[in-house]
């Protein structure tokens, strides 16, 4: 059987290792470096079946895979674009106890909490589960052929991963032909010539060597491959082995990367995982970090910076932080504290993930937020609008020609989909006075069928979202959120109500209700014709049949013109549309999307929250002064108001025209006197003005507004808005 | 692939004790979807909870399916990192493949529970 390394086939024996196929070829993956056979350093590395950085004693050879050496020094390249790589699948599993390792520790532990009573999931790299990384929970993530293993574990996590032994740091450790003392056994079990053989530190056990004492100095070597070890004695005099193969039996230190991940979880180390380390001595020269090539003389420099503690010298210097996450070099970076400092300082603390992960094997079991769709998403589609995500929701841009769209609502009707506005109902003995400390507005004298605008305000005074109050009766209110903002709004009315005390009862009917904005001048008539008579009064509302339909009607505007938003069972919505688009053809009837409201609610003027306000925009900054009621005694924010109202104005979120029929962007920067003066929030041309229009956050220079501010090279005249309609005479017909 | 439909259902947030109280429908599927609230399904005609201040609508907001039980189990594995009860009959909620899902799990069959909104995207998720 073969395998292909860099193009050329390869023989390996059934069961071998790609890096004993490799060894066996007399190919080294990365060029040289001590090998340990165990999946610890990072010397067998290879790209293997078009994925990078696999530890090739980790695999089984065969026939038919492609291995690319990363060689030493060079990162593997960069997959060429062949589109998107393998997805991979997550599998959850729960468990009381989850064991990693089914060494002699594993097998213990699991058979201990086994007779504790405890379900117990043994883990196992040898049984084709590599676990990656433990999160909080305590999650253990593993990796398998067929799937990433997300394993829940209800009570504790024991790592019995055994121990790695210790690498060598001399000049010259890049070499090939060095190999641990167990991989030398390894190797020599599996047929390979090592040749002659020198054994520095613990012999390789069944494996014939010369074994040699000393101190480890420098590996000597020609083309990339050791000749001789030199070590030194105990009279100070160097001396060189010859050799083939050098196997360093240099000590343990524990595989316990794990355990570190789980700090402040519960999670233990078992067995030799749990034993303490073998510390080497404080090499005076070569490369502590191969992965990060971090040498001694970089440690040195980063301790002369000041960088004295574990966690520090790690971030300074990056050791610890490459393929291997420190299996090599941390034994290295202890002894070296250790000899400059005064003591031995734990290891550093780890981190998901252990081992390279693809990008669908980090993916596994990762979701994208989902978009809502409102029950009319079929008829936008149907009628060919582009749709867009809009505070959570797929909503229609337009449907073709936002031009005649913006005209049906000035001129004729028009309608809209609004079913995303947060809707809500307040119940219970405490809903006036949870409202009255919710809100900045006097709710007290909202009087039954009537609504009042309503801004939503932080603790801090800012401005979070803005919405409609609506009295039902003296114990029940209705309350209408932005699209973005419902999720919010549940979280926030209920954790207040909680905090209060209150006894009321909350609900979200966001996605039960769909919503439809009946817009425009013939708006009434439309309606009478779907047998709806005695509308709401403005800002009143209603519960009405229109087509024989059940609908709760807000009257109320955010076009400028008269406007009734029909809120319904959302499975009647698609019916609801159908008829009035069927019954307002003749009226001239288009259904608009967001970017035409857009334009229409800035020629009035209105504030969309999140786009024209900032996260520290007061009522006072965006003009809203006159929906806050700092004479109630108490809402939230009230106390932040009354503090910052001291403080001079710094901004203010104005209104700008200009002739112009191109408008400067959205996030245009303003000048004054070719100073910075500002930025545009929202911009349109308005055809009904015949000019370009904007809400711009204008800086006050020396406690004054400039009367007028250049942005995109042209000047722009502040005005008061409302910009359209100023007597508000269309909407409250 | 399965096909939510739009699951016809009374909601009803009220009192926990009131609610505690309520004798339901032999037939009603009724799901305790918090302390305060329950989903009833079929829809309800009168509704006998004693608080005053109750609300009480008809809920055309969630979307449904049916899985057989070893359907549900193996798309669970896959796609729900909480764990699932043992018991039957069993109701849970929680995020499954990313969306706020609610689960009545029976020996035979699970029906699946979703904001009719995101219907869309989990039939796409369980047929991925």
């Amino acid at each position: 059987m073969r395998l292909i390394v860099d193009n050329e086939p390869v023989t390996f024996n059934s069961g071998e290792s790609v890096l004993i196929a490799m060894l066996r070829a007399g190919l080294q993956p990365t060029g040289g470096g001590c090998l340990c056979l165990g999946g610890d350093c990072p010397h067998c590395i290879a790209t293997v079946d078009g994925v990078s950085y696999v530890r090739t004693c980790q695999v089984k050879a065969l026939p038919g895979m492609i291995v690319e050496r990363h060689h030493l020094a060079e990162y593997p390249p960069l997959p060429g674009v062949q589109g998107p790589g393998r997805g991979v699948e997550a599998s959850n599993y729960q468990c009381d106890v989850v064991v990693i390792g089914a060494g002699e520790a594993g097998l213990a532990a699991v058979a201990e909490a086994e007779a504790e009573g405890k379900q117990v999931l043994l883990l196992d790299v040898g049984r084709g589960q590599e676990v990656v990384g433990i999160y909080s929970g305590p999650l253990v993530v593993a990796r398998t052929a067929e799937a990433m293993w997300h394993v829940h574990a209800r009570e504790e996590v024991i790592v019995a991963t055994g121990a790695a032994e210790i690498q060598p740091v001399v000049p010259g450790s890049e070499l090939a032909g060095l190999v641990t003392a167990r991989s030398a056994v390894q190797l020599a079990e599996a047929g390979l010539d090592l040749g002659r053989v020198v054994a520095v530190g613990s012999p390789p056990e069944g494996v014939e060597a010369e074994l040699v004492a000393g101190e480890l100095v420098r590996f000597e070597g020609e083309q990339g491959r050791v000749t001789a070890v030199v070590l030194r004695d105990e009279t100070d005099q160097e001396r060189a082995y010859l050799c083939d193969t050098v196997s360093l039996g240099l000590g343990w230190h524990p595989r316990d990367a794990l355990r570190r991940m789980g700090h402040d979880l519960p999670v233990r180390a078992v067995g030799s995982a749990a034993r303490e380390s073998d510390i080497p001595a404080c090499p005076p020269e070569g490369v502590v970090c191969p992965c990060a090539n971090v040498s001694v003389a970089d440690l040195d420099f980063a301790w002369e910076q000041g960088f004295q503690e574990m966690e520090l010298m790690k971030r300074a210097t990056l050791a610890g932080t490459g393929t291997c996450q420190g299996s090599v070099c941390l034994p290295y970076l202890r002894s070296f504290l250790a000899q400059r400092g005064s003591e031995l300082q734990p290891a550093f603390t780890a981190r998901p993930v252990t081992r390279q992960l693809t990008m669908g094997e980090i993916a596994a079991g990762a979701h994208h937020q989902p978009v809502a769709r409102t029950a009319l998403d079929g008829e936008h589609h149907r009628l060919g609008a582009q749709m867009e995500r809009s505070g959570g929701w797929w909503r229609p841009w337009h449907y073709g020609d936002v031009w005649s769209e913006y005209w049906a609502v000035r001129e004729a009707v028009s309608i809209m989909d609004v079913s995303t506005l947060g809707k809500f109902i307040v119940s219970g003995p405490d809903a006036l006075s949870f409202l009255e400390r919710l809100y900045p507005t006097q709710v007290a004298t909202i009087r039954e069928g009537r609504s009042r605008y309503a801004l939503l305000l932080d603790e801090r005074g800012y401005v979070m979202d803005d919405g409609l109050i609506c009295k039902e009766s003296d114990t029940r209110y209705t309350l209408t959120f932005t699209s973005g903002g419902s999720s919010f709004a549940e979280m926030w009315l209920r954790d207040w109500a909680s905090s209060w005390g209150m006894d009321v009862r909350i609900l979200n009917q966001t996605y039960s209700l769909g919503a439809i904005n009946v817009t425009g001048p013939l708006a009434q008539e439309l309606l009478g014709r779907l047998g709806v008579r005695e509308l709401p009064a403005y800002l009143g509302h209603k519960r009405l049949m229109v087509a024989g339909l059940p609908c709760h009607i807000f009257r109320l505007s955010f076009t400028g013109e008269l406007s009734y938003e029909l809120h319904h069972p959302a499975e009647h919505s698609v019916t609801l549309w159908r008829r009035l688009l069927a019954e307002g053809a003749d009226l001239g009837i288009k259904p608009h999307g967001l970017d035409a409201l857009l334009r229409l609610r800035l020629e009035k003027g209105h504030v969309i929250v999140g786009q024209d306000t900032d996260f520290d925009s007061t009522p006072r900054r965006i003009q809203h002064e006159w929906a806050v009621k700092l004479e109630k005694e108490f809402f939230i924010g009230r106390q932040a108001i009354l503090r910052t109202n001291k403080i001079p104005l710094d901004k203010l979120l104005v209104g700008l025209e200009m002739s112009d029929n191109e408008p400067p962007y959205e996030g245009a920067v303003m000048q004054v006197n070719g100073e910075y003066a500002g930025f545009v929030t929202s911009s349109t041309y308005s055809p009904v003005l015949g000019k370009s229009v904007m809400l711009a956050w204008l800086h006050l220079i020396d406690g004054a507004l400039a009367e007028e501010v250049v942005v995109d090279d042209r000047i722009a005249r502040r005005v008061p808005v409302p910009f359209y309609d100023k007597e508000a005479g269309r909407a409250r017909v | 692939m399965p096909v939510f439909k739009r699951l016809p259902a009374t909601r009803i947030v009220a009192a926990p004790v009131a609610l505690d109280e309520v004798v339901w429908p032999e037939e009603a599927l009724v799901l305790r979807l918090a302390p305060d609230e329950v989903l009833v399904m079929p829809p309800l005609g009168s509704v006998p909870v004693g608080d005053p201040h109750a609300i009480i609508i008809a809920e055309g907001g969630f979307a449904g399916v049916w899985f057989t039980a070893a359907e549900a189990l193996t798309f669970l594995e896959c796609a729900c990192e909480w764990e699932i009860p043992n018991e039957r009959p069993a109701f849970a909620q929680g995020a499954v493949a990313g969306i706020a899902t609610k689960i009545w799990l029976e020996e035979e069959r699970v029906l699946f529970v979703v904001p009719a909104p995101y219907a869309h995207d989990f039939e796409e998720r369980v047929g991925e």
